[in-house]
């Protein structure tokens, strides 16, 4: 398994496309946390974002003959993600409330999980405007360039970084004044 | 985030440079400029500030049953390269890509039939039309073919007039559309053997006195050897009364009749047209008489020869159409010579219109009962008319909604979803 180390994901994905084990399980294994920390920061409950992260390797691995590799590997998989989050929020029928909920359940919910801090930045990304803080997550938290976000929301590059941009304005508004 | 109109560059591109996203010769300028400019390295060190603040939202570690989940699944993908496993719920949802393909495939194929219906019954709409076309045609005695028609016409010159004569004086039994007076002379070619003219005439009359006026106008239709073909006669309360009536009348006689009809009462308005026919009637003539020369052709021929049983066959369907053709043309020759022989008059009688005192204003309580008679109605015509409406337009309607609101549907959905994600 050692061997994959210095293969690149979408090396990977490719090897698995042709049917090897390893490669997805070397996959699995570099993006099993990043994505559990995905749908974790955007949905209430632990066990959901489990289900839903397991649910996002189901479908990479029942559509892997199906994938072409026109973006980055991580841009398909957050893709994925992405969608499970939309059909998860549409499901529940709350994303009208979402911005005004998601703040008030961090102080409240998981005010023993977070620390002070981490409860002050996901009150405020809770502030910020949907697709902003989309993206400024997609950036923060997933570590995806420019061009990896633009391909997951299928939206023009210059739109992400001046969408960022406000986001982190807001953000730094938002922020540092109470470190002050 | 005030930034002065001379930096080089503004705070996105500082942003950008941070995150490693600035053209790189872009950068090298940006990093140069940064170590002189302190209101940038200001700007620098708040978008570091900030990122390095948001990993402070921490999340646990996923369960190591989620490991075994995920690696059963693809041990059992393995093991059954095709067969899809049966996910949860979530998994048709992300399933959905591949059944909008299929609707969105239905719904074309939906829109494919239905365009191809269209076309189908495109010719059967355009036979039934010819069709019909034909049955009137027929219907008229003009079923010939054009070839016929024209060969009718060359092999006919114009008889000399008293060829014409002679065929007017022969017995015509066509069927009359009108009953008119029993009149040897009805049927007859007129008198003058010079041109065939229709006469119409038609008269505006305000009556001095209208009910001798309307009495006395049938009355002398029947003195002049006329009939009235229409009569309409209106008194409205309120309104001067009408009669509006259309009278045939012998058109040796029209001079007189006309002359009566103008003493009824001031003459408003009087028209008069002729239309010459000559030439249909020639026309008519010439080919009735080629058709009851080709009838005799084929009545001998059946009478000499013999042949085979389809050609005798063939020969009678043939004698039964001209036969067909014959009568249908005397009958428009007989109702053609009738326009002549009688002159259409159109007379208009008015009564002059006085003001009528005494009939008071409608009393409230009528006003209110036609009102509430008239509202009811309205509401019950309203409600028919609608009904019909929906009968009407509403299978088509809900055909078309069917057809543009599915994809419509899928396509606003997936906009809904990618707009949220």
């Amino acid at each position: 398994m050692r061997q994959y180390l210095m293969n690149s994901d979408d090396q990977l994905i490719l090897e698995f496309q042709q049917g090897s084990r390893e490669a997805f399980v070397e996959l699995f294994e570099r993006y099993r946390e990043p994505i559990y920390g995905f749908f974790r920061r955007r949905l209430d409950y632990p066990a959901r974002a489990e289900e839903l992260a397991q649910e996002c390797f189901l479908a990479l691995l029942q559509n892997v003959q199906r994938y072409e590799p026109r973006a980055s590997f991580r841009s398909y998989l957050y893709g994925i993600a992405i969608h499970l989050v939309a059909v998860e929020r549409r499901k529940a029928g709350r994303e009208v409330a979402e911005n005004e909920k998601l703040d008030s359940r961090a102080v409240e919910g998981n005010a023993a999980e977070n620390n002070d801090a981490g409860i002050w930045v996901r009150s405020a990304l809770g502030h910020l405007e949907q697709s902003e803080r989309e993206i400024l997550m997609l950036r923060e938290y997933e570590q995806l360039s420019y061009g990896e976000i633009a391909a997951v929301l299928r939206i023009p590059v210059n739109t992400v970084r001046s969408r960022l941009f406000r986001a982190r304005a807001a953000l730094k508004n938002q922020l540092l004044p109470v470190r002050d | 985030m005030e930034r002065n109109a001379q930096h080089a560059f503004d705070a996105e591109e500082v942003m950008a440079y941070l995150d490693g996203e600035l053209e790189a010769r872009r950068a090298a300028a940006l990093a140069a400029h940064l170590v002189s400019c302190s209101e940038c390295q200001e700007v620098a060190q708040g978008f570091r500030a900030l990122s390095e603040r948001m990993p402070s939202f921490e999340v646990e570690h996923p369960s190591a049953g989620m490991n075994e989940t995920v690696i059963a699944a693809l041990d059992s993908s393995n093991a059954a390269k095709k067969t899809v496993p049966s996910g949860s719920e979530q998994n048709k949802s992300w399933n959905w890509r591949r059944m909008f393909a299929k609707h969105y495939v239905w719904a074309f194929a939906g829109m494919g039939l239905a365009a191809l219906l269209a076309v189908a019954s495109i010719p059967n709409f355009f036979r039934a039309r010819h069709e019909a076309w034909l049955a009137t045609e027929r219907a008229t005695g003009l079923s010939a073919p054009l070839e016929d028609r024209q060969r009718f016409a060359a092999s006919t010159s114009l008889p000399p007039a008293a060829t014409i004569q002679a065929q007017l004086a022969a017995p015509v039994g066509g069927p009359m559309p009108t009953p008119p007076p029993s009149d040897d002379e009805q049927l007859k070619a007129p008198e003058n053997v010079g041109p065939m003219i229709v006469q119409t005439a038609s008269l505006n009359i305000l009556a001095t006195n209208y009910d001798e006026a309307s009495a006395a106008i049938e009355k002398l239709a029947a003195a002049h050897g006329g009939y009235v073909e229409k009569l309409d006669a209106k008194a409205q309360t309120g309104n001067a009364r009408e009669l509006s009536a259309s009278l045939r009348i012998p058109t040796k006689q029209l001079d007189g009749f006309l002359a009566d009809v103008r003493k009824l009462g001031h003459v408003e308005e009087e028209t008069r047209s002729n239309e010459e026919v000559s030439d249909q009637y020639v026309d008519l003539q010439a080919r009735l008489k080629s058709a009851r020369a080709t009838e005799q052709r084929l009545i001998e021929l059946l009478r000499t020869r013999t042949g085979k049983l389809q050609d005798v066959l063939e020969a009678e369907r043939e004698l039964a159409r001209i036969r067909g053709e014959i009568e249908s043309m005397q009958g428009q020759s007989a109702i053609l010579v009738h326009r002549v022989n009688y002159a259409t008059v159109q007379v208009d009688l008015n009564e002059e219109y006085r003001q009528v005192l005494g009939s008071g204003p409608i009393s409230t309580g009528t006003k209110i009962r036609n009102a509430a008679v008239e509202g009811f109605s309205n509401v019950e015509e309203g409600a028919v008319a609608l009904v019909v409406f929906l009968f009407a337009v509403g299978p088509s309607l809900l055909f078309w909604l069917a057809i543009l609101l599915v994809p419509g549907w899928f396509i606003w959905k997936r906009f809904r979803v990618r707009a949220r994600s």
